[in-house]
């Protein structure tokens, strides 16, 4: 069993690991740089260590600075938590080649996650829906047909060396085709000298759907449930939810049980996230798999009452996955908000900046994972997350009472956040309705 | 209000430190794992510096390589066949210890020697390849190199293979004494075979090359290339410094200051070694077959009117005017250039180097004026040195062995006229040029494409054919100094201009030259595709109707050329 961890992080998924290891009874090694001294991962933990200047390549991304930390420390494991080094295939061979037990999955499969056409490729030989669409490019008008034929109407059309939309048009059936390849062809041609396009299924309105899954080294793999995140922007997930209200329970097993298929595919082990598109038809389409832990874990452990943290530590110490996918109960609904230092009025530029007060709510079935504290200086150089409110109730109705309650207690002064723009999101008709998909934000913010 | 003291700590926790460290199986930084850079000292992951093929990826630093990490990262997988890897040394000075010292290396590094030699496939082409590796008494050369050294030339020479040679070392080996010493004669005469015998040697210098490796071998191919960075030289920099007493400047003797110096031919990085290669190799092979294509029929461009000579000679200076480059970029879309003279410097008034067209292997030499004035400064306004010169020769020389035509294109108000172009010998140099080229065993042409200023000019314009642009200058001097001698007035320039005869019209009457390139109005880089097409026409002619041909008759017929005049 692992004895004392270092958590290759900070913010508030370094204090949540921290946690974790406590009640385990394991001993928690933190690092932080300069501007981090005062950070409460770094006060919290049982030993801390300084590795360097406050730019993340100085520090929290400096792996030979972790390296020593982790061998001065005498820590026997390191966890990476998210973002940072976590889905660095070179980190964790660097742990393997240093026998530090590193939480999470190996290099080797971090850096086949890590390849997207690879793992397109495996996803699809081991019968995970894949968005159709080949390989192979369209030189000409009829090719470019009978690609279409196989990708499924609607189709988007994008030029092999594309870039920045150019060269790129969707036709929504045969008809319309020709004319869009036509335009398409000819703008990649006068944009890039080339006139080779890939005709791919086009994914529209669709939800961004993960799913938890953890698996052991003796090749038990468990789905928890999936995450609707499709309230995002700019790829930035601001609201996640669980389970998906417009997923039947039939869809439901079908995605799960093609999360599990993703991972048994490259033989996975430890926690992990696949993530799917789902057409408002019921079509869902793998897209990535995230080889870590992610910032929006704690409301798959509010509706299944397992701790991820110390699952991922236990798998990482060799243990068997202490139930079966059968023992796995989907219990009630639960809503994560993200509390960020941004200013929602001037593009969500990064709001760093002293915080005066921060008051934050408590209750029932109310979740705080943060690391801030009244005083605290938010230095301008990381992720500018500051906190997650997750909530919990027997149903969505209530859940989203609950959120909008919480939310609204939610008191940072000092600097700017999203409080209120979140607020405004999880009491419009629109979230309430649960109808969402990935363009939600698009139009929420051009209301 | 300090936090840190208030919270409660882990339950099992006794303080952290003394947790016991690095069991047996706990944590532990295996032997070897990192790398720590010699140039910026970070600390990187040996995996990844394999994978960079032992380049620093912080700061560019190049490791010295082992030599089986260097042939796999050159020939193609499982083609290498080792050659003589168990020939005995012999303790000719009957040095104490020197047997167990050997024996100890062999078992340290898995060498038998400090140089692995044998043959193998780049890119599909095949060549002999050696390579040193410092691990094995700093790559210094006894008897055994020398030896393995000198069989693969002559294995090659009976093979007809080409030979190149990753050299490092720190010199002769001491401990073999005169013996060692022989060694650089024994395989400079092998590599003379080698070459007599029409064949090509690629030295590619790595860190560092000195001492009597540089003294022989190493400085005696047709090409020679270097790592980035890499020392070269015969005498280390510290003896140097002991001997002269004084401090050597930065970037003495490394692989830059060699290209300078006119001794390495192109400095290429690791990424790029393997396609280099490949790429040299491909030129020099026989199958290279002349193909030309069907000429499209060409549009002759219309002509500018009437001009006055002195309007020539100031179209001819116009600094819009295409200069050498734009004319091999066009025409030998494969130009690869090779810097210097061998003697003294890198002269980039001329630009020289290899090239196909249809298929065929050529050598392309120019004098090389500049886009603009911070080009032109670099080129010296294309006014070769002596050193730009011997270039050219050495280059001649290099296509005359591969049976290569030369194409030279000429452009330069005249030779430089400076303190160390005389002190060099410009005019030794010029005439060098005109001596060797009169009879060169291949075909020679010379494209005159603005101003041909006297001797200058003439130094690549000893030829089997002579073509002139329509607007281009062909004189013995500037018209500006054809007045100012004759009249004592420079400003009459363009009364000499009319006198001197020096247009292409006038050299055509005159049988100087061959042909006329015609041109469009204010030729540029716009409009510059209806040259390049009479150009590729002709060019194509002149390789074809010199096909096949007899060295001894292109040098007979060359000399009855300027027997005439």
């Amino acid at each position: 069993m692992i004895k004392k961890v270092l958590i290759a992080n900070r913010g508030e998924i370094a204090v949540r690991i921290i946690r974790a290891c406590r009640e385990m009874g394991i001993e928690t090694v933190a690092v932080c740089s300069e501007a981090d001294r005062n950070a409460l991962h770094a006060m919290l933990a049982d030993q801390t260590i300084c590795i360097g200047p406050a730019p993340s390549s100085e520090s929290y991304l400096n792996i030979n600075r972790i390296i020593s930390a982790t061998m001065t420390s005498g820590a026997d494991a390191i966890h990476p938590g998210f973002g940072f080094l976590s889905e660095d295939s070179r980190f964790a061979r660097i742990c393997e080649r240093c026998n530090i037990t590193f939480i999470g999955p190996s290099s080797e499969m971090i850096a086949a996650s890590g390849n997207k056409a690879q793992a397109k490729k495996t996803m699809m030989d081991a019968g995970v829906p894949t968005i159709p669409g080949s390989a192979e490019a369209a030189r000409t008008v009829e090719d470019g047909l009978r690609l279409a034929e196989i990708a499924t109407y609607p189709v988007m059309i994008k030029a092999a060396l594309g870039g920045g939309g150019k060269g790129m048009r969707v036709a929504r059936s045969k008809d319309v085709f020709t004319q869009a390849f036509q335009t398409a062809q000819q703008e990649a041609v006068n944009a890039f000298g080339d006139g080779s396009m890939y005709i791919e299924h086009y994914v529209e309105h669709p939800k961004h759907i993960e799913v938890q899954i953890l698996a052991d080294k003796f090749g038990n793999v468990v789905s928890l449930g999936e995450r609707d995140c499709s309230i995002q922007r700019n790829h930035q997930k601001l609201i996640e939810e669980t389970p998906c209200e417009t997923l039947s329970e039939e869809k439901r097993r079908a995605i799960c049980e093609a999360a599990v298929k993703a991972a048994k595919a490259v033989n996975y082990e430890n926690a992990g996230t696949v993530e799917f598109l789902l057409e408002p038809s019921g079509n869902f389409y793998f897209m990535e798999m995230n080889t870590r832990i992610q910032v929006e874990h704690p409301i798959t452990e509010w509706v299944t009452g397992i701790d991820l943290i110390k699952e991922q530590i236990k798998i990482a110490s060799g243990e068997k996955l202490g139930f079966t996918q059968d023992d796995i109960k989907i219990k009630g609904h639960s809503i994560e908000v993200r509390i960020n230092a941004e200013d929602a009025e001037h593009k969500f530029r990064p709001c760093p900046g002293k915080i005066e007060l921060a008051y934050l709510p408590g209750g029932q079935g109310v979740r705080i994972d943060s690391a801030v504290y009244s005083g605290l200086e938010i230095p301008p150089y990381y992720d500018s997350m500051l906190a997650k409110l997750s909530v919990w109730a027997p149903t969505r109705e209530e859940a989203i009472k609950k959120a909008q309650s919480a939310l609204g207690e939610v008191i940072i002064t000092g600097i700017k956040t999203n409080i209120d723009y979140q607020y405004g999101i999880i009491t419009s008709p629109e979230f309430i309705s649960g109808n969402t998909d990935i363009d939600f934000i698009d139009k929420f913010s051009r209301k | 209000m300090e936090l840190r003291y208030l919270f409660k700590k882990t339950q099992s926790a006794q303080g952290g430190s003394d947790t016991p460290k690095n069991e047996d199986n706990g944590p532990q930084t295996p032997q070897g794992l990192f790398h720590k850079c010699t140039k910026c000292g970070e600390t990187i992951f040996s995996e990844e510096l394999k994978r960079n093929l032992f380049v620093c990826p912080k700061c560019g630093n190049y490791f010295r390589m082992f030599a089986a990490t260097r042939i796999d990262s050159i020939l193609d997988d499982g083609t290498f066949e080792e050659w003589d890897p168990d020939i005995v040394e012999s303790n000719p000075l009957g040095t104490p210890g020197y047997e167990d010292k050997l024996a100890k290396l062999r078992d340290k590094t898995s060498l038998d020697e400090a140089v692995v030699t044998g043959k193998g496939l780049i890119n599909g082409h095949p060549a002999c390849l050696g390579v040193m590796d410092c691990r094995f008494m700093m790559a210094s050369m006894g008897s055994v190199v020398g030896e393995k050294i000198t069989r693969m030339f002559e294995r090659a020479t009976e093979d007809r293979l080409p030979v190149i040679i990753y050299t490092a070392s720190g010199g002769a080996r001491m401990q073999e004494g005169i013996i060692s010493l022989m060694q650089m004669a024994k395989t400079s005469a092998a590599i003379k075979r080698h070459s007599d015998a029409g064949l090509l040697y690629v030295t590619v210098l790595t860190d560092p090359t000195t001492g009597g490796v540089t003294a022989s071998f190493a400085m005696l191919g047709d090409i020679i290339l270097a790592e980035p960075g890499a020392l070269i030289g015969f005498a280390g920099p510290r003896v140097i410094e002991q001997t002269i007493g004084q401090k050597l400047p930065e970037g003495f003797q490394r692989a830059e200051f060699l290209r300078d110096h006119g001794f390495v031919d192109d400095i290429v990085t690791r990424t790029d070694m393997k396609d280099y290669l490949t790429d040299i190799l491909a030129f020099h092979e026989d199958k290279k077959d002349f193909k030309p294509g069907k000429n499209a029929k060409i549009k002759l461009p219309k002509s500018s009117g009437k001009l006055t000579p002195w309007d020539k000679v100031m179209i001819s200076r116009g600094k819009d005017r295409p200069v050498a480059e734009d004319y091999i970029r066009q025409l030998f879309p494969d130009f690869m250039e090779f810097h210097g003279d061998r003697f003294v410097k890198d002269d980039k008034a001329i630009m020289g180097g290899i090239a196909t067209f249809a298929g065929k292997a050529v050598t392309v030499i120019a004098e090389s004026k500049g886009h603009d004035t911070k080009e032109n400064i670099e080129r010296n306004f294309g006014m070769p040195s002596p050193d730009g010169y011997r270039k050219a020769l050495r280059l001649m020389r290099q296509a005359e062995k591969f049976g290569r035509p030369v194409i030279c294109f000429v452009d330069t108000p005249g030779a430089y006229c400076g303190l160390e172009a005389e002190e060099r010998g410009q005019g030794e140099a010029i005439a060098r040029n005109l001596y060797e080229m009169s009879s060169l065993k291949v075909p020679v042409l010379s494209i005159i494409i603005s101003e041909a200023g006297s001797g200058g000019a003439l130094a690549l314009a000893v030829s089997d054919e002579v073509w002139m642009f329509e607007n281009a200058i062909y004189a013995i001097l500037s018209p500006e100094g054809y007045a100012s001698i004759l009249w004592k007035d420079s400003k009459r320039a363009s009364e000499a201009a009319s006198e001197m005869k020096l247009t292409a019209k006038d050299m055509m009457d005159n049988r100087i030259i061959d042909k006329i390139i015609a041109e469009p109005e204010n030729l540029c880089e716009n409009n510059i595709d209806a040259v390049v097409a009479q150009l590729k026409e002709g060019i194509s002619g002149f390789i074809g109707s010199n096909e096949g041909f007899d060295g001894e008759e292109l040098a007979k017929k060359r000399y009855e050329r300027y027997r005439r005049y």
